[in-house]
């Protein structure tokens, strides 16, 4: 009932192992981040070359302009990031003209280079703040930072140059995994199925 | 309709290997069975099965239309508030579907019509196995004379899906997502991609654990970048449920299957499709359990979860008696109880017909047989072909 032969472009003599199926983990609910104030920081860090310290301090520097959280006065902004730690719009950004910015009080990498985190700037974040950014989960008190979105990092000696295990959320803007969890569900529940089709 | 002993080819492992048939074996069970197949008159095939799938089908996408206009009837299948504005919308917008499967209980014109078991318009398998190993086989079985110089297949699906994906070019990629370690479902996909890609449309695969959502609530890729248009070999009532599920009435991502479809792949349709069309030739008696009607079917019905897969939590009386009884997963939702269609009986051996829709033409057949009343996940693909005369 039809005319002409299969062919198949990519399926032929390949087998699923020609698929590449590197899977990453798709549970990243936490992961673990490194904090420097700057790329000298980093470097004495020792944890990265001294190449991708400058690079990556650089890539958070650069963002930072569009990225900082914009206030409308100097009260709401030192509300949120600590008294003296806000700037005013006009000396970083064209677009925060007007406004109110926190400084970059540093940047955040991933642990591991392969965890493949956009190195980013953070902002203190006002120990005794009761106000939040939009999606801030509370916060414990002792010193914190904050990205541009307002994910808390604590980290484990409140220096400058250390390390924190943070929530996924918080260093990543975007959410991985939020499909599957139905479908596993079934499977860890003993069923034996080929997968996801009927 | 017969079922006639071919005997295997001895080299088909190998054959399969080489057209990238990686799943006809699962823990050490055969799938592909091949040392059998089931023959059918010309007739059967066009008046008793391709007719039917047409004119149902049909009746399927009026149904969709009233639905997802009445609450009550988007309600009554299960399907959780937050989805029916994506449903809605994507109905509205025309959002095309690619493909699905009818499942017929059908035994051959002299057995009568064939009855609708379910429509698996979601997320069925079986494809790849259907368009190009059992048309292989076929070839392979005409050249080497054992099969009938004149044998045919009732099988259009591979050039019907490369036709089909030709309308969906020139909206930008097409992601396909799946779970990537399970093998018939990365299969699956990769052959519907590699049709795709014939078609002349950009392609990538991601997990689905790839599957990101930005702060605009964007569904992206793991490089950031959104995805226009994602195939999903992933049931909606399971979407419906993770945690972006709840997005899903707000994103500019086109779905393959649409949402749309959850009405289908829903056993409520097929209490729906009776009550809207009784007496119907194709169609089996089906009522909701809480359908005091039901008690027409007296002691001789199938009760199945509304949303279930491979034959899970299906009850089958005969005369007041448990004929079958699957104890799955899906046993938490509501049922519906259909008049009991038992599977023919070839040798012992209980097939089930699916018949393949590609947009809204009938496009092949797949025959998958097992030793009990029920298809479950240990059923055989068993390769069919037309017979002369």
């Amino acid at each position: 009932m039809r005319s002409q032969t299969v062919t198949l472009v990519m399926l032929a003599g390949a087998g699923a192992a020609a698929f590449g199926l590197a899977r990453l983990d798709p549970s990243q609910d936490e992961e673990s981040v490194l904090v420097y104030a700057n790329a000298d920081a980093c470097i004495a860090g020792t944890r990265r070359t001294e190449e991708d310290c400058r690079s990556e301090y650089l890539t958070a520097r650069a963002a930072y302009p569009e990225v900082a959280p914009r206030y409308a006065t100097v009260t709401d902004c030192e509300a949120h990031h600590g008294p003296s730690h806000c700037l005013p719009g006009d000396g970083v950004a064209v677009s925060a003209a007007g406004r109110f910015v926190p400084r970059m009080a540093g940047y955040v990498i991933g642990r591991r280079i392969d965890q493949n985190l956009p190195p980013q700037p953070i902002f203190d974040h006002a120990p005794n703040s009761e106000a939040s950014h939009s999606g801030s989960a509370g916060h414990s008190g002792g010193a914190g930072y904050c990205t541009s979105w307002g994910g808390r990092i604590t980290t484990s000696s409140g220096g400058a140059s250390s390390s924190a295990r943070v929530a996924s959320s918080a260093v990543r803007k975007v959410a991985y995994g939020g499909f599957g969890s139905t479908g596993r569900s079934f499977s860890s529940h003993g069923w034996s199925s080929h997968g996801s089709g009927g | 309709m017969r079922r006639v002993p071919i005997g295997e080819r001895p080299d088909w492992r190998e054959t399969a290997r080489r057209h990238g048939f990686t799943f006809h074996t699962f823990d050490g069970e055969a799938y592909w069975s091949e040392s059998h197949a089931y023959a059918f008159k010309l007739a059967e095939i066009e008046d008793d099965l391709e007719a039917p799938s047409t004119e149902i089908h049909a009746l399927c996408l009026a149904f969709v239309a009233d639905a997802v206009e009445d609450e009550r009837i988007l309600a009554s299948l299960d399907i959780p508030s937050h989805a029916w504005d994506a449903i809605r919308a994507s109905w509205r917008r025309g959002d095309p579907s690619l493909y699905g499967r009818l499942d017929f209980s059908y035994g051959g014109a002299s057995a009568g019509p064939a009855k609708l078991l379910e429509y698996n318009a979601d997320t069925p398998t079986a494809l790849y196995e259907s368009g190009v190993f059992q048309w292989l086989w076929l070839e392979e079985g005409l050249r080497t004379g054992s099969l009938p110089e004149t044998a045919d297949q009732f099988n259009s699906l591979h050039e019907k899906l490369i036709a089909r994906f030709r309308t969906l070019r020139g909206d930008g990629a097409m992601a396909f997502t799946a779970y990537a370690v399970e093998p018939e479902d990365r299969g699956t996909v990769a052959y519907l991609e590699d049709c795709a890609r014939q078609a002349g449309l950009a392609t990538c695969f991601l997990d689905l654990s790839d599957i990101g959502r930005d702060e605009d609530g964007r569904f992206v890729d793991r490089v950031d970048a959104p995805i226009p248009r994602l195939f999903k070999l992933y049931p909606w009532e399971w979407a419906f449920s993770d945690a972006f599920g709840k997005d899903l009435g707000t994103t500019t991502t086109r779905f393959i299957e649409p949402p749309w479809k959850a009405v289908l792949s829903n056993k409520g349709l097929l209490a729906h499709l009776h009550a809207r069309e009784p007496g119907h030739p194709n169609l089996l008696p089906s009522f909701f359990e809480n359908d005091s009607r039901k008690a027409s079917l007296g002691t001789s019905f199938v009760k199945k979860p509304l949303v279930s897969r491979e034959g899970a939590n299906i009850l089958m009386l005969r005369d007041g008696a448990v004929l079958a009884q699957d104890h799955g997963p899906y046993g938490g939702g509501r049922y519906v109880q259909q008049a009991l269609a038992e599977l023919p009986d070839f040798d012992g051996r209980r097939p089930v017909i699916g018949s393949w829709i590609v947009g809204d033409e009938p496009a092949g057949l797949c025959v998958r047989e097992s030793a009990g009343p029920i298809t479950g996940n240990s059923a055989l693909f068993v390769p069919h072909f037309i017979e002369p005369g």
